[in-house]
């Protein structure tokens, strides 16, 4: 039972406004993908989650900024923090400082995730680490809006070692990269802060992306996909 | 799109650490941060450039360094986290002069024109630092020199005051056929010291003269003058007067130059008020009068030691209170012309002196700008006796000036190591001689003679027959306004010192040596002001020999903005403050006072301050440069 309701996702009741809203986000068209990294809008995230382990963990909070024109548009920029049945424990709280009474004070899941999806429409994503991030939203949104959260998405932690190869050993965590390019984090581990950072590495990356003629998303997506490949097999 | 979020406040929270955005309402900074967009530059990247057009943006740098260029005066500006540009082209919507490049990896911030002339209208801290940044600058730092110095808290008055703030009492007056009884009278019902004798018409009350108890013991009582004598005929005539609107400092300048102790506040050409030595004490823990008058009545070198010691003091307790560097520099450098007045006199009674003469000051005495160290320059134009040579007038009062020149370095004025001093032959002169040498540095023009000129040039008379100095003074004109070779050959000459803003960090720094990473403030820093102002006074023929007074005077005939003139004033007496500072601070820790300082021992502000002042130092060199197309 437990693989077919994986595979199929829980059955659940949506309120008719919630129904109405989320397939209103349904029926928006795919965005444009290999449309000038300079021109189009594109939109960063990062999450908090109880913990590291990706079947059970749950996501507390999404942190997200859009990259408009090439530029991070402070105004347009997204944060969330999801009500919690259970609040995760101490050392966790230590690590996101998303104490326990705001998880419990939270925004009820089903509407949070709703925003998220009004504030992202169809516009690609862009993360570093993207299988965490990933399979952390998808998870949620399967349990709390019932359906299959398929998006583009683009993972730095593959790009920047495709652009700048020389540094694809020194260089693994966020960290490492923000350093390379003395990017200022002003909370590390708040999900919003972690998106601005990534979203000024994102910045950083688009002249080497250029200088390369990987001048779209989808160009991008092509080079993550090597990269990947590669990093299997090598 | 959300209501404001942590990354809002979290960029107004950034924001905040940097002038203007620390005295800007939070609404307004909200309402910035909503508006900003966060662009990436790479090292070398153009952000911005003339050619570029009518600007769009204002950029505010979030990291990085971003290096102003212009043209052909090559890199020299540096601007760091929190900076913002280009503030002039903005606010007169044109494209900008310099080109931007991004020194390191840059983030900057980006505001549309649009929201930046928006925002212009909201908030007045921003508006007011947009529009006059170098004087909003100036302002905070002179709150936090006064600030870090605790002794001054209980100063709540300072020599800045308007003389209308301190005058309170109403002045007590009497028409100048008062008998002397009834004037008297009035002055011991009314508990005052003196009374003003004022002439009326209409609503006007013009001063004719003033009246102390002080003068009581002299004109009447000794005298045995008659109580029903009109007053006018022992009264002080011609009172010294200063308008309303005039400085603290001022009315003890000239109290200090005179020796009087009462200065009468003049409105409209009516008396309006009184102020006294007394009102000007409270303002003040060392007495500027109390000096002047120690000097006036000194008889010994020993007196005048303490006097000198007296007038260092002063200048450290009145840096200490936050006394901005124009008026502290015009108080020294006028305590000091007494007592070097008082040396001159002490000595030509000793040695029986029978040649008419003028001692001259040349350099920063000449200028009034002395510092807290300060060494001799100076100087005499003699007349020779009937029949007698230039030679044997010399002769007899080389002596006599040696005597003086070691007297003063007694007072703690050092003998001047290059040799600038009345004791040397070739600076006591005729009148004619001071000509032809003067006209030998004009025409010749070597590195030698423009050095030279840059020092001499700014002769002021300070003892003796200072028509000899106007005289001298005004040929000077004469030759310097039609000689326009020469000035271009100044001008040449002072554009060799750069002010050091530059690549490496902000600051320009020597590297190695005795003064490693330091600034020399004088060499690199008034001096350009200096240099200019004076090649612009020679230029238009503006006699006087102070930088601001120069600037001012020489400004408007040369059609430079007055706006643009008070910028570079505010920055010359930026950077002497930097320097009484510097020194003040060495003289605390018992070290050898110079002009350098270390610019990372500078707080942010400062640092700023000092860039701007810089970045104007260039100005005025860029006019000269365009002036003289050097």
């Amino acid at each position: 039972m437990d693989f077919l309701k994986r595979l199929f996702g829980p059955r659940v009741e949506l309120d008719a406004d919630s129904r109405r809203r989320l397939d209103a986000w349904r029926a928006l068209p795919a965005e444009d993908a290999s449309a000038p990294l300079g021109a189009a809008r594109y939109v960063v995230v990062d999450v908090e989650t109880t913990g590291l382990d990706l079947h059970h963990d749950d996501l507390i909070a999404i942190g997200a900024c859009a990259v408009a024109g090439g530029r991070v548009v402070l105004a347009d920029s997204f944060e969330v923090v999801l009500r919690q049945e259970r609040v995760s424990d101490k050392d966790n709280i230590l690590v996101h400082g998303i104490g326990g009474e705001a998880q419990r004070e939270g925004i009820e899941p089903v509407e949070a995730l709703l925003r998220f999806l009004e504030y992202l429409g169809k516009t690609p994503l862009v993360a570093f680490h993207v299988g965490f991030d990933e399979t952390m939203i998808k998870r949620a949104i399967r349990r709390h809006l019932g359906f299959d959260f398929r998006h583009p998405w683009l993972d730095l932690a593959y790009v920047m070692p495709g652009l700048l190869p020389e540094y694809a050993r020194k260089h693994r965590a966020l960290d490492d990269w923000t350093r390379h390019f003395d990017i200022g984090n002003y909370a590390r581990h708040s999900a919003l802060a972690d998106a601005l950072a990534t979203a000024q590495l994102f910045l950083a990356a688009r002249p080497l992306a250029n200088a390369r003629k990987f001048d779209s998303y989808h160009a991008l997506r092509e080079l993550e996909k090597a990269e990947r490949w590669a990093a299997r097999s090598g | 799109m959300s209501a404001p979020n942590a990354l809002i406040q979290a960029t107004v929270d950034h924001l905040a650490r940097f002038v203007p955005f620390d005295g800007m309402a939070p609404e307004h900074l909200a309402w910035l941060a909503e508006r900003l967009k966060l662009a990436y530059y790479g090292k070398g990247e153009t952000l911005l450039a003339p050619a570029h057009g009518l600007v769009q943006k204002l950029f505010i740098i979030k990291q990085g360094v971003v290096q102003g260029d212009q043209g052909d005066a090559g890199a020299w500006l540096e601007l760091n986290e929190g900076e913002s540009f280009p503030l002039g082209a903005l606010l007169s919507s044109r494209a900008a002069i310099s080109s931007f490049r991004a020194q390191t990896d840059v983030f900057a911030y980006e505001l549309a024109a649009a929201d930046f002339h928006e925002l212009l209208r909201h908030s007045t801290p921003f508006h007011d630092f947009c529009t006059r940044r170098l004087a909003t600058l100036l302002e905070k730092s002179q709150r936090g020199i006064q600030a870090s110095y605790a002794t001054s808290s209980s100063e709540q008055q300072s020599l800045r005051s308007p003389l209308s703030s301190i005058a309170r009492r109403k002045p007590v007056t009497c028409a100048p056929d008062t008998p002397l009884r009834s004037a008297l009278e009035t002055i011991r019902d009314s508990g005052i010291s003196s009374i003003v004798v004022v002439e009326a018409e209409g609503d006007i009350q013009r001063p004719v003269g003033v009246f102390t108890v002080r003068d009581l013991i002299g004109r009447v009582i000794l005298p045995g003058i008659d109580l029903a004598t009109p007053i006018r005929a022992v009264m002080t005539p011609e009172p010294m007067a200063l308008p309303a609107s005039a400085h603290a400092f001022e009315a003890a300048l000239m109290m200090a130059k005179h020796g009087f102790r009462h200065v009468l506040v003049m409105d409209h050409g009516s008396l309006s008020g009184v102020v006294s030595e007394k009102d000007l004490f409270s303002l003040q823990r060392v007495g500027v009068t109390q000096i002047s008058t120690a000097i006036r009545g000194a008889n010994a070198l020993d007196q005048l030691q303490l006097a000198a010691e007296d007038i260092r003091q002063l200048g450290h307790n009145m840096m200490a209170q936050g006394v901005a560097a124009e008026q502290l520099t015009q108080i020294l450098s006028t305590l000091n012309d007494i007592l070097t007045q008082r040396v001159i006199e002490l000595e030509c009674t000793a040695a029986e002196c029978r040649h008419a003469f003028c001692w001259l000051s040349f350099g920063s005495e000449g200028r009034l700008e002395q510092t807290l160290a300060t060494d001799q320059d100076n100087g005499i134009i003699f007349v020779a006796a009937d029949g007698e040579t230039p030679e044997q007038a010399r002769a007899a009062l080389l002596p006599l000036a040696e005597r003086i020149n070691r007297a003063l370095d007694a007072c703690g004025f050092p003998l001047c190591k290059g040799g600038i001093m009345a004791m040397n032959p070739k600076w006591c002169l005729s009148l004619d001689e001071w000509k032809a040498t003067f006209s030998r540095w004009i025409d010749s023009g070597d590195p030698e003679s423009l050095l030279n000129a840059s020092i001499f040039f700014d002769f002021r008379a300070l003892h003796g027959r200072a028509e000899l100095a106007t005289q001298l003074r005004e040929w000077l004109m004469g030759r310097t306004t039609t000689t326009p070779r020469f000035l271009h050959q100044m001008a040449a000459n002072a554009l060799r010192n750069r002010p050091p803003l530059g690549l490496v960090r902000d600051f320009v720094v020597s590297s190695e040596g005795e003064h490693a990473n330091t600034l020399d403030l004088k060499l690199n820093g008034t001096t350009p002001f200096v240099d200019a102002a004076r090649l612009f006074a020679l230029a238009s023929g503006v006699g006087a020999t102070g930088t601001a007074a120069r600037l001012r005077a020489a400004g408007p005939k040369l059609r430079i903005a007055s706006a643009e003139i008070e910028a570079w004033i505010s920055a010359f007496f930026f950077i002497q403050m930097l320097r009484l500072r510097g020194q003040h601070e060495e003289n605390l820790a018992g070290q050898v006072m110079d002009n350098r300082i270390d610019p990372d021992q500078l707080n942010d502000l400062d640092r700023r301050i000092l860039k701007e002042a810089f970045r104007q130092a260039r100005k005025v060199q860029s006019r000269l440069s365009m002036d003289y197309k050097v």
